[in-house]
Order: structure tokens, then C-alpha cells, then sequence
């Protein structure tokens, strides 16, 4: 992954962000953004910068630091007519939401018909030093809870099309956003910004030995092991599922039978990590079809530490991928 | 539309004082009427659950329906209402029908969850009724929302919130009192301090006086006897003309007891019962329609005329209720996701 500082005409996998979300709130007056130091600051990641001067006080709102009371605050305002999104500081801190995540905003269409338009943005993930309580990946405690959707990018282009369709969809959505892709990947500009559908995933490199399904950094991690794979005469066949849920099974499957091969892959500790659960399906819909086990790559059974040695011995590096891909393939 | 957050909140001059309730003898026999039925409801729904006929739970409102009804009828239909176990007569004032609060608690389709959500969760989005998970006060943020959204368009509508003492512990509770302050938001919060949460005692959850915690807020905080309908009326409306104002939320801490168990399931052996003996003397359904004598709005025989008709709807309820149809399980899949 490219590390050097963008350019001006270069549109970053946060600009993407921030352009997405711009343009809904242009789009759409009831669209507005919520959370800590979002306003004058311009987000602790700066993706709302420049937006109190363009939308105003009114629309682009800094919240006391009160999690559970800005997140029940957004519920609120959905069912009265706005389309909120919440920017958590550090996907680290939705924990404090975790009761209006769950019994306010995600059963409510469940309980009553009425629909949660509430987006809820996470800076998530390790690999940038920020130790145990702030490298966190949240997307499995979510996953679990039946009415909220869960989105994670892993290109410029995604990063701003799936919000797009994240900030348009009807129910609550976690929005998982990479710190580390934030400006390490990166576009010519200018970016077309186009909604992306929730629920399909897309095949971003084709192959024959082996499928590799990820999310998120994950998927940059794939495609480079399988460009360095490739010079072996290993085909690797790369998903970027895009969403989590809804997840779309049948390009998998697709894929997994085909190659007879699985790998999933994410920063997400290992234990009850999404890729239990997609190793799982996998399981169920390709039995006869494989030739290996399928197999997890994932962060481990630790919190993330914050030393560089520590925190890149518990999170998948490249090298891990490329050496299980290459077992896998051969098995 | 003032700004949110850091700019300064708009203020259009001193609140003016609440309309006078008293004199209003159509206003009073109606809210008279509302706390009789809610209590002619729940005293039918205590014998269905010793009949074995609910489901589950039975949560009952005895002594809180001057809160429930005063502060709900000081506010107006198109405002935002989020109320809790305590409170049947706020959603019978805005017009609930009586069978369907009963199919909530019975799991029957034609309730306002259709069976997905039962007993005291059956708020309904078109009456503009917030149905609130178990989890108080979860309502309080939810309140915020809805005021920050009627500010946001520039309506003059604003929230209205219930809790009880014990709520009044929870993090939910602080954070949206001190978002709904910074933020001028049109709220009024009202405690329902009832002595009890589930068996824990106010002296156990809270030191000092509930209302003293509008002051770390910086809003107005007043308590009030909450057995009295007319003084959470006034308080109400006194808090609704400076929410509408611009001025901005409100505290209000209503006093009463909880005369039943938490729920029905409960015996409330843990209330000392001289305790129940002395708040037996106040209640307040018995206490407005002295009033309405005083006040010339009721001779006795119309206020027994209001509870035998109170009375007959509630039976007739229950039949209703009693006799309509369970949800079809084919369909339990079918709407955890929005279109």
C-alpha cells in the first residue's frame, strides 16, 4: 500500500468520505452531521473539515462528549423526519452507544414498521500504534444484532459510494471507515462519486486456485499477496464483500466453487471474528466442492497493543497472507 | 433557527404564564375522565392477570395518572410524547384505543406491534407516541432528537419525556439532560418520583432532591405534587411556552408512590405498609373530583356517571381483546430491515 502524502490531484480514501457525505447534505437538507469536535475542529480525522463554514451551525453539530445520549439523540431526530450521521471519534467509543444501538435504533422498524435512517460512522482498525482502546474492530458485537446494516470499504471509490447509499438507506447503518486506508489509498482526481448498492460484493481479481474473501484493508492486503502469488503461478481470486450485512452469499459461493479453495481474511481477532461466520457458510453451501479446509486469517486473541513489534504480532501482515494462500492453493 | 452548540440561543423575551386550567371545565373533564379510565383499565387488567388471561407482566399506573395525564394534556397533539410503564393515560389522552394497549399485553395481532413487542411497549408513531424499548430511560435521548428535529425546521413543537426516580441514575438520563441544555432544545423532562425503582428505595438510588439536578444542567427545575393533575398541568404548560420559546428544557420532578408492585408478579412486601396507608389518602383520581365539586365543573353524581363509564369500557376491552386474533407466525421474518 502506497504510504507518500496525497497530492492535490489526488482524491484519498477520506476525501471520498468527505465528499459523499458533502454531497448528501447538498443533496438533502434533512441530512446532517452529529458528533464530538465534528464542527469548527473539522473531525479529530478532519473529514468534516471546511463543512461548519459550508452547511452552518444548524446541520453540522458538536456534541457534548455523551455517546449514548448523541446516538438516542439521532434516533430521535429519524423519527421525525431528519437523516442523522453520527461520526464516532474512534469506532473505540461506540461502545458507550451500545444500549441505543441495539434496543433503540435496531429493532425499531422490527417493532413498530417505522424506519432508523441513522448513519453511524466509525474510524476503525489497527496498524497505527494507538494501542488497545483505540485500534479496536467493532464489526462483530454489531453483526449479531438483527436490524442494522454494516458496511466497510476498501477503495477510494467504495469509501464514498457505499456511504452514499449507507446515508440513503432506510435503517441504521454502521459505516466502517479504515484510519489506516484514510490517506494511504488514494485516486486521480476528480473522484465520480456514484451510489454503490449495500449487499453486493464484487470480485476484484480474478482466479483459479484459491478465493480470498475480505473486507476493508483486508482486501488491499489480498491483492497485493495475490499480485506477488501470481509470479509463483498461484491464481488467487480476490472478494471484497463491501458489506457485511447484508452479505451476499452467492458471490462467494460462486467463487468458492469454482476454485475449491477459501481463505477469509480480516484485522478482527480470530475468536467469533466475521470470519467464523463466512468460513461457516462457506462450509455449509460448498462442502462437496472443496479440496481444503476452509481457512481464517485474523488478528489474534489480544487486545491491540500499541508498540510497533506487539501491535504487528497480533494483526495479519502480508507475509502471514501470502504463506496461507500458498498453503491453502497446494493442499 | 437558532444555531446549535457554540452559538448563542435565541430568546424571545419572558415565557409567558401557563393558561388557567381551572376555569377550562371542558379541559378538566376531560383529563378527569382520562385518569379514570386509565385507572378503570389497569384495576381490570390486575383481576385478567390474577385470571391467568395476560400473557406476562402487568404494569400499572395507580397514583401516577395525574403525571401521566396533566403533563400530556398540557402539551399539544403534534408535539412529541415519550412516556413510560407509568403512563397509559398519556397515550389515552392522545387517543389510544383502550383494546388495543390490552392486545399489547395479550400478544394479539391487531396491537400496535402486531405481537412483536408487547405488555407496556405499544406507543404508536402516528399519534406521535415514541414505543420505547424496556430499557429507561432510553426515551430521554430519543426526546432530544425529536426536539432537535422540530428546531432544526424552525416548528415551534417540542418533546416531552417520562422517567421515574430510578432512571434518574442512568447515564441516559444525565447526557440528555446536559445535550438538551447546551443545546436550547425544546424538552421537558419529567420525573416521576414514585419512592421506589422496583424495590430499590429513593434513599438507596439518590442523595438529595431530584429536582436540584436540573442546577448542574443549567435549566429551571420544579417539583410538584404529582397526585395533584392541575399542578403538573401548570408546570407542564409553564415548561411548554418556554420550550416553545426558544428558552430552551425543563425539569419537572412529580411526587407520588407506586401503590402497586413494580409489576403485578410483584408482592412489594419491601414497602412498609403504614408507608401505603398514608399515600392511600391521596389519591389522585379521588383528589380531582373533590376538586370538580369545589369547582363547580361536576356534581358527584356525573363523576360516578364518568367511572361507570370508565368501568364498562374497560370490560368491553377486554372482550374485544380477548376475543381478536394471534399474529400469523408466517411473517416473523418478514420487516428487520426498513424498505
Amino acid at each position: 500500500m502506497p504510504t507518500e502524502q496525497p497530492k492535490a490531484e489526488e482524491v484519498t480514501y477520506l476525501d471520498a468520505i468527505s465528499q459523499a457525505l458533502a454531497a448528501e447534505m447538498e443533496r438533502d437538507e434533512n441530512v446532517f452531521i452529529l458528533g464530538e469536535d465534528v464542527g469548527q475542529f473539522g473531525g479529530a480525522f478532519k473529514v468534516t473539515k471546511g463543512f461548519l463554514e459550508r452547511f452552518g451551525a444548524r446541520r453540522v453539530i458538536d456534541t457534548p462528549i455523551a455517546e449514548t445520549g448523541f446516538t438516542g439523540m439521532a434516533a430521535g431526530a429519524a423519527l421525525n423526519g431528519l437523516r442523522p450521521v453520527v461520526e464516532y471519534q474512534f469506532a473505540d467509543f461506540i461502545s458507550q452507544a451500545f444500549d441505543q444501538i441495539i434496543n433503540v435504533l435496531a429493532r425499531h422498524h422490527y417493532r413498530t414498521g417505522v424506519p432508523m435512517p441513522v448513519t453511524l460512522r466509525c474510524p476503525f482498525g489497527p496498524r497505527l500504534r494507538a494501542g488497545p482502546t483505540h485500534s479496536q474492530s467493532i464489526e462483530s458485537y454489531f453483526a449479531h444484532v438483527p436490524g442494522l446494516k454494516i458496511v466497510a470499504p476498501a477503495t477510494v471509490e467504495d469509501a464514498g459510494g457505499l456511504l452514499l447509499s449507507a446515508i440513503r438507506d432506510n435503517n441504521p447503518v454502521l459505516f466502517l471507515e479504515s484510519k489506516y486506508l484514510y490517506r494511504r489509498l488514494k485516486v486521480p482526481a476528480p473522484l465520480e462519486l456514484q451510489p454503490v448498492p449495500l449487499g453486493a460484493a464484487r470480485v476484484v481479481r480474478e482466479g483459479t486456485d484459491v478465493t480470498l474473501v475480505s473486507y476493508s484493508v483486508g482486501v488491499q492486503q489480498g491483492l497485493e499477496a495475490a499480485e506477488a502469488l501470481g509470479k509463483e503461478g498461484i491464481s488467487v481470486e480476490v472478494i471484497d464483500i463491501r458489506t457485511l450485512v447484508p452479505l451476499d452469499l452467492d458471490t462467494i459461493v460462486a467463487s468458492v466453487t469454482k476454485t475449491a479453495r477459501a481463505v477469509v481474511l480480516h484485522e478482527a481477532a480470530r475468536r467469533m471474528g466475521y470470519g467464523t461466520e463466512i468460513a461457516a457458510e462457506i462450509g455449509e453451501a460448498c462442502f462437496w466442492s472443496l479440496d481444503a479446509p476452509v481457512t481464517r486469517i485474523a488478528g489474534r486473541n489480544t487486545p491491540i497493543p500499541t508498540s510497533p513489534p506487539l501491535e504487528d504480532a497480533v494483526t495479519p501482515q502480508t507475509a502471514d497472507v501470502i504463506e496461507t494462500l500458498r498453503r491453502v492453493a497446494r493442499a | 433557527m437558532a444555531a446549535a452548540g457554540k452559538a448563542k440561543p435565541r430568546r424571545k423575551g419572558r415565557a409567558a404564564s401557563a393558561p388557567d386550567v381551572e376555569a377550562d371545565r371542558a379541559l378538566c373533564l376531560r383529563m378527569f375522565r382520562t385518569m379514570a379510565l386509565q385507572r378503570a383499565v389497569e384495576d381490570r387488567m390486575v383481576t385478567m392477570y390474577r385470571q391467568g388471561e395476560m400473557l406476562g407482566s402487568v404494569f400499572t399506573g395507580h397514583w401516577h395518572e395525574g403525571i401521566a395525564v396533566g403533563a400530556a394534556a398540557a402539551i399539544r397533539p403534534d408535539d412529541y410524547l415519550c412516556p413510560i410503564h407509568r403512563d397509559m393515560g398519556a397515550h389515552l389522552w392522545r387517543g389510544m384505543p383502550v383494546a388495543q394497549i390490552l392486545d399489547s399485553f395479550l400478544g394479539k395481532e391487531p396491537g400496535t406491534t402486531h405481537g412483536r413487542d408487547g405488555t407496556l411497549h405499544y406507543g404508536r408513531h402516528d399519534l406521535r407516541i415514541y414505543n420505547l424499548p424496556s430499557h429507561v430511560p432510553d426515551n430521554y435521548p430519543v426526546a432530544t432528537g425529536a426536539a432537535l428535529a422540530f428546531k432544526y425546521r424552525g416548528e415551534d413543537r417540542l418533546a416531552l419525556a417520562y422517567c421515574g426516580d430510578g432512571a434518574t441514575g442512568n447515564g441516559n438520563f444525565h447526557e440528555a439532560l446536559n445535550i438538551a441544555a447546551v443545546m436550547d432544545l425544546p424538552c421537558i423532562f419529567i420525573v416521576e418520583n414514585n419512592q421506589y425503582a422496583y424495590s430499590t428505595p429513593l434513599r438507596l438510588t439518590t442523595r438529595g432532591e431530584i429536582v436540584d439536578k436540573a442546577v448542574g444542567y443549567g435549566m429551571p427545575g420544579v417539583k410538584v405534587d404529582g397526585t395533584d393533575v392541575l399542578a403538573v398541568y401548570r408546570a407542564t404548560a409553564t415548561a411548554a411556552v418556554r420550550a416553545r420559546a426558544g428558552q430552551g428544557p425543563t425539569l419537572i420532578e412529580a411526587v407520588t408512590m407506586r401503590m402497586h408492585g413494580h409489576a403485578e408478579h410483584d408482592p412489594f412486601d419491601y414497602v412498609p405498609r403504614e408507608l401505603l396507608a398514608a399515600w392511600a389518602k391521596r389519591d389522585p383520581v379521588e383528589l380531582f373530583a373533590k376538586k370538580l365539586r369545589e369547582l363547580g365543573h361536576a356534581a358527584a353524581a356525573d363523576i360516578a356517571a364518568i367511572r361507570e363509564d370508565a368501568h364498562r369500557q374497560a370490560l368491553e376491552a377486554r372482550r374485544k381483546a380477548l376475543a381478536g386474533p394471534l399474529p400469523d407466525p408466517a411473517g416473523v421474518e418478514e420487516g428487520v430491515y426498513a424498505d
